[in-house]
């Protein structure tokens, strides 16, 4: 899905994306962390740019909507400590990031837990531990709750208002941006609106009917 | 899934793994060299000791050994039939010996040690370009994750075909149960990629 | 080798790994159960092609390695490659690898889906029984201390079982490319 050309520069700790499907705002999100290159222009996150292939993934984390393709070894704690391997952390040190990324949404009984028995929520919280374990200082959550039943949905919600991060959220979920200071709708392929959640959202509602 | 180590502190626990598998390959090459019947009888008891030391209980290593031990009994009576005696039983004794050594190998050593021994045996490989040693691990790991899933899916198919009152045909559930679960391969790379797990690959 | 390759392989290995956990399947007319472990090795070259056939049977033999009882009756270990019949254990590797690199020659795009689930037979039965039985043979024949000629014999009774799973691999390779085409062929 192209994207128009545009110029954004962010700098919020709160950014919504949202949009019809197809309207490019998946394809805007992946360019943050560099999943997508921009084939003209480019994007410079943390002050660098993302063609830069080494650094620019380091510093952003990315959420994916599919709760059980995230976490890819059977173990949760496992899962999580094998994204700080390589990075020339001890194995006490990798263990003791791990307690404390749990520690930090009292998620604590996941670690021994097998993914395959987890719902959808707790997966995406075992998610967020083992992307936020390395010290990403940007979030981006692509539609993080679509996935998930009533239970599910709020207890995520519940963990990103939390965040201290910086955190980008694209969703179909309104409820789940409606606070957010800078909301960007996209609409066929270019940037409709920049504004504060409420403008964005009632614009949304005039488009998709 | 439960692995076929065994906790212990035999000998053969406290042996590296590396020595062990040399030990099963230095055994093999001994046993195929001679006829020899009371020797390799001789062989075989000791194997038989070393299985009999690592801990399990007879009915325990009876229930591991039988589907092996029963294949060994059918080849050695095969032979029977196209062999003399004698060389039918030293194929049985041969067999039963490497099958007793090997499978006190596997149960003496954990999955972590044979992970690093693989792994380290594969470094040098990188070189070559063919493999990466931590692609092992990961490979491991998926397999096992993703496991529980495919027979969830497999029962969930047959259900569903139960449902429309269709027959439970081979072609018809492993076909969408192949698609459904190589779907998710995109997804999966997708998340590998974005935690920058596979760094080392451009 | 890409993520996306490496975790396609990796999923097969898993699917290699629960056939082997599921019941055996009756095909109604043979009173004598299918293991279906072997029928996922075809199905790994019709579906994935050589490379990330072979890779995934490779995982598969890691795992039996390490000591997981993934084969099918709860085996693993070493002792599974040390038994008699551990050349039809070693020959996957093979027959995954021919069954693959003839599907990716002998299937095109512009192909009846009736030739192409007759070219994927062919690749299933060349790969999965012609190869695969030429490695269980000589290892049998070597392990046993008996002739080729009765290696052969005593090896032949589970043929005409190996010849219906390369027909169901090449039903599963025709509409797995129908409906999520991996394959690299020609168009």
């Amino acid at each position: 899905m192209a994207v128009e050309p545009l110029t954004l520069s962010l700098t919020e700790n709160r950014l919504g994306v949202i949009g019809l499907n197809g309207s490019g705002k998946t394809t805007f999100a992946r360019m943050i962390n560099g999943l997508m290159k921009p084939t003209t222009g480019k994007v410079i996150v943390n002050g660098r740019d993302t063609r830069d292939e080494k650094t620019a993934l380091a510093d952003v984390g990315f959420i994916f909507q599919s709760p059980q393709n995230q976490i890819i070894l059977p173990i949760v704690k496992d899962d999580i400590a094998f994204g700080l391997k390589g990075r020339g952390f001890s194995k006490a040190e990798i263990d003791r990031k791990v307690e404390l990324v749990l520690a930090r949404f009292n998620a604590e009984e996941l670690a021994t837990r097998r993914a395959h028995e987890l719902s959808g929520g707790e997966l995406q919280i075992a998610a967020l531990c083992s992307v936020l374990a390395t010290g990403p200082n940007i979030l981006i959550l692509d539609e993080p709750t679509n996935q998930l039943d009533l239970r599910n949905r709020a207890l995520v919600q519940k963990t990103i208002d939390g965040l201290e991060e910086n955190v980008v959220v694209i969703t179909h979920d309104l409820e789940l941006i409606s606070g957010f200071e800078r909301v960007l709708l996209f609409h066929e392929g270019r940037l409709e609106t920049d504004a504060p959640a409420a403008e964005a959202i009632t614009r949304y509602r005039e488009l998709a009917v | 899934m439960q692995s076929l180590y065994v906790e212990g502190n035999s000998a053969l626990h406290r042996l590296s793994p590396r020595a062990k598998i040399f030990s099963l390959f230095l055994l093999g090459f001994v046993l195929f060299l001679g006829d020899n019947l009371p020797l390799l009888a001789i062989v075989t008891l000791l194997t038989a000791l070393i299985y009999r030391s690592i801990g399990l209980s007879l009915k325990e290593s009876a229930v591991r050994l039988r589907p092996l031990l029963l294949t060994i009994v059918i080849v050695a009576l095969f032979t029977l039939i196209v062999s003399p005696w004698h060389v039918a039983l030293a194929t049985l004794l041969r067999l039963t010996a490497l099958m007793l050594f090997a499978a006190a190998v596997t149960a003496t050593t954990t999955i972590t040690q044979f992970m690093d021994e693989i792994t380290a045996l594969a470094r040098p490989l990188e070189r070559t370009g063919w493999v990466k040693a931590d692609d092992i691990g990961l490979a491991v790991g998926l397999v096992l994750r993703f496991v529980p899933e495919i027979i969830a899916r497999y029962h969930a198919i047959s259900e569903a075909h139960a449902a429309r009152g269709l027959k439970v045909r081979p072609a018809t559930i492993l076909t969408p149960l192949i698609i459904l679960t190589l779907r998710d391969a995109d997804n999966i790379a997708a998340a590998i990629d974005a935690r920058g797990i596979r760094r080392h690959v451009s | 080798m890409s993520t996306r390759d490496l975790v396609l392989a990796a999923l097969f290995a898993a699917i290699i790994v629960a056939l082997g956990l599921l019941p055996p399947i009756y095909l109604g007319f043979i009173p004598v159960p299918i293991t279906a472990q072997s029928l996922g090795v075809m199905m790994a070259g019709v579906v994935l092609g050589a490379r990330r056939a072979t890779i995934a049977v490779l995982i598969v033999l890691v795992l039996v390695a390490i000591g997981l009882p993934v084969l099918s009756g709860g085996r693993g270990g070493f002792a599974a490659f040390v038994a008699p019949t551990s050349g039809f254990l070693f020959g996957w590797v093979f027959a995954a690898f021919v069954t693959g690199f003839l599907s990716e020659r002998l299937v095109h795009g512009n192909q009846s889906g009736l030739v192409q689930t007759v070219s994927f037979f062919l690749a299933a039965m060349i790969g999965g029984i012609v190869v695969l039985y030429a490695f269980g043979i000589a290892y049998l024949a070597l392990a046993a201390n008996i002739g080729l000629k009765q290696a052969f014999v005593g090896s032949m009774a589970f043929i005409p079982g190996d010849v219906i799973k390369a027909f169901v691999a090449a039903l599963v390779g025709r509409a797995v490319m129908a409906g999520y085409p991996l394959l690299r062929i020609r168009a």
